[in-house]
């Protein structure tokens, strides 16, 4: 059988398996957007990797649909438990399982953390500085976006100023209302992008066709997501994505190094994968989960959690959507959700009474997700709800991302409850402190402002938060960090981390892109670095050198334009 | 069905058995299936074709489940025959225990929940108006449920002890506009485009229809005079965080 990736796309065949008892080089758990890095770059490099997945492996053809209710399985929906003063709604608003993780279901905005992202402490004196600053990533972040590849503005004007190699998309209706409504009060905006949807076809991926499911997984196989950008290239090296395995538990060896993962196949068998290495890339619930469950002599409170900051310093971003209902027909559902958007308040301003800043972006709920935002913005049921659902094309809908500090408080725990396969699983706790309300009342009314200076006849908001990072965080400190810079566990040699966990702070930039980009800094290290990882304790903490030759093929040859 | 009609001034007094509510007429989405992909084709055929068996709930229960869906999400002007089934597909995600991923620490799990809210309204219904909740006029529901929709139970219940009503609250609305907000039905009802692979849109911009959409031919349409579910500028309900279950947009 052939298995499909998009209409054009097919997996190389056969994928190579491991035997049982077979030690491999790299044990990546979790195939999301930094694990589809990892795993291409380490098997293009030559290293025998296996990638343990716990949900399935997509045919996109066959498993996706163009429905919003049909497309349930592509979120992590097993059991966890959320609370606090601000509880987050988890599941479809922000996890993934299955090869791809969430880059299967993200709606795909690719902006750049600003330089300021990486000194927060040192510019405002709240939240935590970055071990490695912008520059260190800026090569990535350049050689990702041609990768993947990001499509937007020749010019992005805030942060960093760049382009992009593939050119903006056409505007919908709902980037329409934003640039109106921008234009208006003289704030700058940029529409088309960026976005790593295609805007032109790509080796085997076809162009956009505007249909606006990207959340439900883009069975065009425009939108990137790992499972169609490195997963094949990293199959065709020679890597195994192993799917429907369930990690849980790292194994500890008595020398304090691991030595590899259990894990708990379809069929409720449990397996013992022997890795010289181990790298968790199971985002900022899961991979701070299986550390707690993890738990032995030596480490009675989580694997590499000697500093007690692991699963705490959690982040979710204000994503208030403010909607706004004009008298003439919108059709919010055409076009991708992401297209276009403002990162004028982006940084602090010392004329507001608080840190940071957010972000200004067209979102596109499809009705049912529109039917709930309108229960909360609105308290529409009954046939009020059956009235304005009938209004849903007179509607159109913008994001505030706005970034909520990192707290200590803010963290993932182990509930009492277990899952399916026994394990405890995840108690999420999420508080909001004085800056965030006062920056979540500050960007809800300015973008309220913009839906109302772009001509809305109604303008109703709904509080919601967006994106997961943090819980393992990197720093320089081992007793304040769980990683040093390169996602190394301080506590142990040959144990990783890599995803959005590992954040110190989140900015207000999607953090797709950023994830990726570490991703493919940490592979270029552990390539340098060779085989010293699996033998040999010390830390080399020298830059490494970055692997051009190492990206999947269609990478060459594209640019990142800059107009001067 | 427990479904009752209003009386006569019901949606407008001529708004009833419509087999298509809505400023879209003669729009059809199934009627494109043709351009959809196999996989959506089989699962939107499905909903339409198939009604789910009740598992879960008891009779009485689902009875009394099914009132009070009848006036959350009415259907009133919807003819029997075009009627979007929704007690029965929040019995199947339950019976099969398909979670949405979380559960509030403050909520038992989602079929305790129902359980609890079922019991509780009927017991509701019966201390207030000496009645069990699906023998009560239709006004008489309303007040009940307006109650738990405002977050001011009347009269009071100890299950509202035990969790929290604006959380039970969002957890039915987001199964019934899940339910009913799926079906290709309400999809024509609503303008929404619908499935659109392989095809896609061409015209993004000024809301313009595809050539197999319709445009919007509005009439004042009016919900029943007497209903308490209009809508309200004052009746936002107070935050408490994301809604359960909400669905990604960023």
């Amino acid at each position: 059988m052939v298995h499909r990736l998009g209409p054009m796309q097919t997996l190389p065949s056969p994928m190579r398996r491991f035997a049982e008892n077979e030690i491999v080089d790299y044990c990546i758990v979790g195939v999301g957007s930094a694990g589809g890095v990892l795993v291409q770059r380490l098997a293009r490099a030559g290293f025998r990797v296996v990638a343990l997945e716990a949900g399935p492996f997509w045919d996109t053809e066959k498993d996706w649909v163009s429905d919003e209710k049909g497309s349930h399985e592509l979120y992590w929906n097993d059991l966890r438990i959320t609370g606090g003063t601000h509880p987050l709604a988890l599941g479809a608003n922000n996890s993934g399982k299955g090869v791809g993780g969430g880059s299967v279901h993200w709606a795909a905005f690719t902006p750049r953390f600003h330089p300021s992202d990486f000194r927060v402490y040192s510019e405002d004196g709240v939240g935590a500085d970055w071990p490695i600053s912008y520059w260190d990533l800026k090569p990535y972040y350049e050689l990702l976006e041609r990768e993947i590849p990001v499509a937007g503005p020749v010019w992005f004007p805030w942060g960093h100023p760049h382009g992009h190699p593939y050119g903006p998309h056409p505007l919908g209706g709902v980037g329409d209302v934003l640039v109106r409504g921008c234009t208006r009060l003289g704030i700058r905006s940029v529409a088309g992008g960026p976005v790593a949807i295609l805007s032109a076809s790509h080796g085997d991926r076809p162009h956009c066709i505007y249909r606006g499911f990207c959340l439900q997984g883009c069975k065009v196989g425009a939108k990137a997501s790992t499972l169609i950008t490195h997963v094949p290239d990293a199959i065709a090296h020679g890597a195994e994505i192993r799917a429907h395995s369930m990690v849980s538990r790292i194994s500890l060896r008595d020398d304090g190094r691991v030595d590899g993962v259990l894990y708990i196949d379809r069929e409720g068998r449990e397996h013992f994968q022997r890795s010289r290495a181990v790298i968790v890339s199971g985002y900022a619930i899961e991979t701070p989960r299986l550390l707690l469950n993890s738990a032995c002599p030596g480490y009675r409170h989580g694997l590499a959690n000697s500093s007690g900051t692991l699963g705490k310093y959690l982040m979710a971003q204000a994503g208030n959507v403010i909607a706004g209902r004009f008298d003439e027909l919108i059709r919010l559902y055409k076009a991708p959700p992401a297209h276009a958007l403002s990162e004028e308040f982006y940084e602090t301003d010392k004329r507001r009474d608080f840190a940071r800043g957010f972000a200004v972006q067209t979102v596109g709920p499809l009705p049912i997700a529109f039917a709930k935002q309108m229960t909360a913005a609105m308290g529409a049921w009954g046939w009020g709800m059956r009235r304005v659902m009938m209004d849903y094309n007179h509607w159109a809908t913008l994001g505030v991302l706005g970034e909520i500090l990192p707290w200590e408080d803010n963290r993932v725990e182990l509930a009492e409850e277990k899952d399916h396969y026994g394990l405890p699983v995840a108690k999420v706790t999420f508080n909001l402190h004085d800056n965030d309300m006062k920056l979540i009342e500050f960007g809800k009314n300015k973008v309220m402002e913009i839906m109302w200076a772009a001509g809305a006849k109604q303008v109703v908001q709904e509080s919601r938060f967006a994106h997961l990072v943090g819980a393992a965080r990197m720093g320089k400190d081992p007793a304040t960090s769980v990683v040093d810079k390169f996602g190394r566990t301080h506590d142990i040699p040959n144990l990783f981390i890599c995803d959005g966990s590992i954040l110190p702070t989140q900015g207000s930039a999607n953090p797709g892109l950023t994830i990726q980009a570490l991703a493919a800094r940490t592979a270029d290290y552990l390539i340098k670095q060779g085989d010293a990882i699996f033998f040999s304790n010390h830390r080399d903490h020298a830059e490494p050198v970055i692997r051009y030759d190492l990206s999947p093929p269609y990478t060459r040859f594209k640019g990142n334009p800059r107009i001067a | 069905m427990s479904r009752k009609s209003f009386p006569f001034r019901a949606t407008g007094g001529d708004l009833r058995d419509l087999d298509q509510p809505g400023y879209y007429s003669g729009y059809s989405t199934m009627a494109q299936q043709k351009s959809w992909d196999q996989a959506t084709r089989d699962i939107v055929n499905g909903r339409v074709e198939r009604i789910p068996a009740t598992h879960l709930f008891s009779s009485e229960e689902a009875a009394l489940l099914d009132a009070v869906i009848d006036r959350v999400m009415p259907q009133d002007d919807r003819s029997e025959t075009r009627t979007v089934p929704i007690l029965s597909v929040i019995d199947e995600r339950l019976y099969k225990n398909a979670l949405n991923g979380f559960r509030y620490d403050d909520m038992p799990p989602d079929q305790e929940a129902y359980r609890l809210a079922i019991q509780a309204i009927d017991e509701m219904a019966r201390s207030r108006f000496g009645q069990p909740f699906i023998e009560l006029t239709v006004h008489r529901q309303e007040l009940i449920l307006k109650s738990l929709h405002d977050g001011k139970p009347d009269p009071q219940h100890p299950a509202w002890k035990r969790m929290p009503v604006h959380r039970f609250w969002a957890l039915l609305m987001e199964d019934c506009v899940t339910a009913y907000y799926s079906h290709p039905w309400a999809w024509d009802e609503i303008g929404f485009g619908g499935p659109a692979y392989p095809r896609g849109y061409m015209r993004l911009e000024n809301g313009l229809p595809e050539p197999w959409e319709k445009d919007e031919q509005r009439y004042e349409w009016n919900a029943p005079v007497d209903s308490l579910s209009e809508l309200d500028e004052e009746g936002v309900p107070p935050e408490h965080g994301s809604l359960h279950g909400h669905g990604g947009t960023h």
